[in-house]
């Protein structure tokens, strides 16, 4: 408890430091440079442009945490846990396992997709949670270490992109509408989507409102996901500092301003750490649930 | 009056209109999901008290409706960010 005690206030020290970092400087600050993504290596294929920069790190950084840490802790099971490590995990496998999957597919469906169900939530539970350590990734600043030019910390996550959470939700949006198809076979699939009772001239406009109703989902699958992180790193942003630089009241009014915001910051990085990024993980794996489940149900 | 001084005008009215609206917008869509998760925790309170022994299965099914819910401040804050940078 009190390593994590120690941990948290170095990670807010930390996430308050680029503000003074910026503000030293003679650079204007431009809050979007914080979503800019510069090229660190430039990878050109065929006019596609595939170079690896910030958004690219945090995807690896993500899924390198996601597969390493779940196999670490996978290596170590033990019938007497030492340590939390474990006690964490089986509570996370019963949620997924249960709550998440299990309360929405049944038996045979729920041991299928569970493993994509899983793989969903930790990915996302990864990288959110990597989004909310300020790590040395903001190439557009340097700040002077004893002569060594290092990038400035920076609060990035690859789910505050809006092209991550997107994709996941086509991948998801395709699998379930496959995982009908084979249930109910092409046509009895769409007629699925009729809600039961429907009869005579109205199955059409329904059958419509339905359909745009499955697109909806897609936007706002992957909208929920993109804006939540990202407007809690643009709280974060202006909170630690941003807000202070951008009125530029002087001395004494920036004083009081920044000592307001900033712990305003350490309040919605609490806010965020500890309930957005997991319940945005779990949403995103809910809902999958709830749409698998849906697609292959017999009564609307 | 000079032709310049209108259109210098109308580019300022331009930008702070985009201001007002990101600013309106995002506001009034903050407005009705507040109101959103209210009618939510009090319910919960409410179903709770009536029914301590369903606590955990109605939490769950709260903290779906919470993130449901609070999603849709920020369609109103993605559309205002469209509306000020498009």
């Amino acid at each position: 408890m009190r390593r994590m005690t120690y941990l948290l206030g170095a990670a807010i020290v930390a996430l308050l430091a680029p503000s003074t970092a910026l503000a030293s400087g003679d650079a204007a600050l431009n809050p979007s440079d914080e979503f800019a993504l510069p090229p660190w290596v430039e990878i050109n294929i065929g006019g596609l442009d595939l170079s690896i920069n910030k958004a690219v790190f945090y995807i690896l950084l993500a899924t390198a945490l996601t597969i390493f840490i779940t196999i670490w802790i996978a290596n170590r099971m033990a019938a007497r846990p030492t340590g939390k490590a474990q006690v964490i995990m089986e509570s996370a496998y019963s949620l997924m396992r249960n709550n998440i999957t299990g309360g929405n597919l049944d038996g045979k469906m729920a041991a299928k997709w569970f493993p994509f169900i899983a793989t969903l939530f930790l990915f996302i539970w990864f990288s959110n949670m990597i989004g909310y350590l300020p790590l040395p990734t903001n190439t557009m600043h340097t700040v002077d270490v004893f002569g060594l030019e290092i990038p400035a910390f920076g609060l990035y996550a690859a789910t505050a992109n809006i092209s991550v959470p997107l994709i996941l939700a086509v991948v998801v949006w395709i699998s379930y509408h496959v995982e009908g198809i084979r249930h109910h076979g092409f046509i009895g699939y769409i007629r699925s989507w009729v809600p039961a009772g429907v009869e005579g001239f109205m199955v059409g406009p329904i059958l419509v409102i339905e359909a745009l109703s499955h697109f909806v989902r897609l936007l706002s699958l992957s909208l929920r996901l993109f804006a939540n992180i990202l407007a809690g790193h643009l709280l974060l942003l202006f909170m630690a500092g941003g807000l202070v630089i951008l009125l530029g009241m002087g001395l004494a009014g920036s004083l009081i301003i920044g000592v307001a915001t900033g712990a305003l910051g350490v309040a919605f990085f609490l806010f965020e750490i500890g309930l957005v990024a997991t319940l945005q993980a779990f949403i995103f794996a809910t809902l999958t649930a709830i749409y698998l489940g849906g697609a292959v149900a017999d009564e609307h | 009056m000079d032709l310049s001084i209108i259109v210098a005008q109308a580019e300022i009215a331009e930008t702070a209109g985009r201001a007002i609206g990101l600013g309106l917008g995002t506001g009034l869509a903050a407005l009705g999901t507040g109101i959103g998760l209210g009618i939510i925790f009090g319910k919960t309170i409410e179903a709770v008290s009536r029914q301590p022994e369903l606590r955990s299965e109605i939490q769950s099914i709260q903290w779906l409706g919470f993130a449901l819910t609070e999603a849709t401040v920020f369609y109103g804050f993605i559309a205002g960010l469209i509306a000020f940078f498009v």
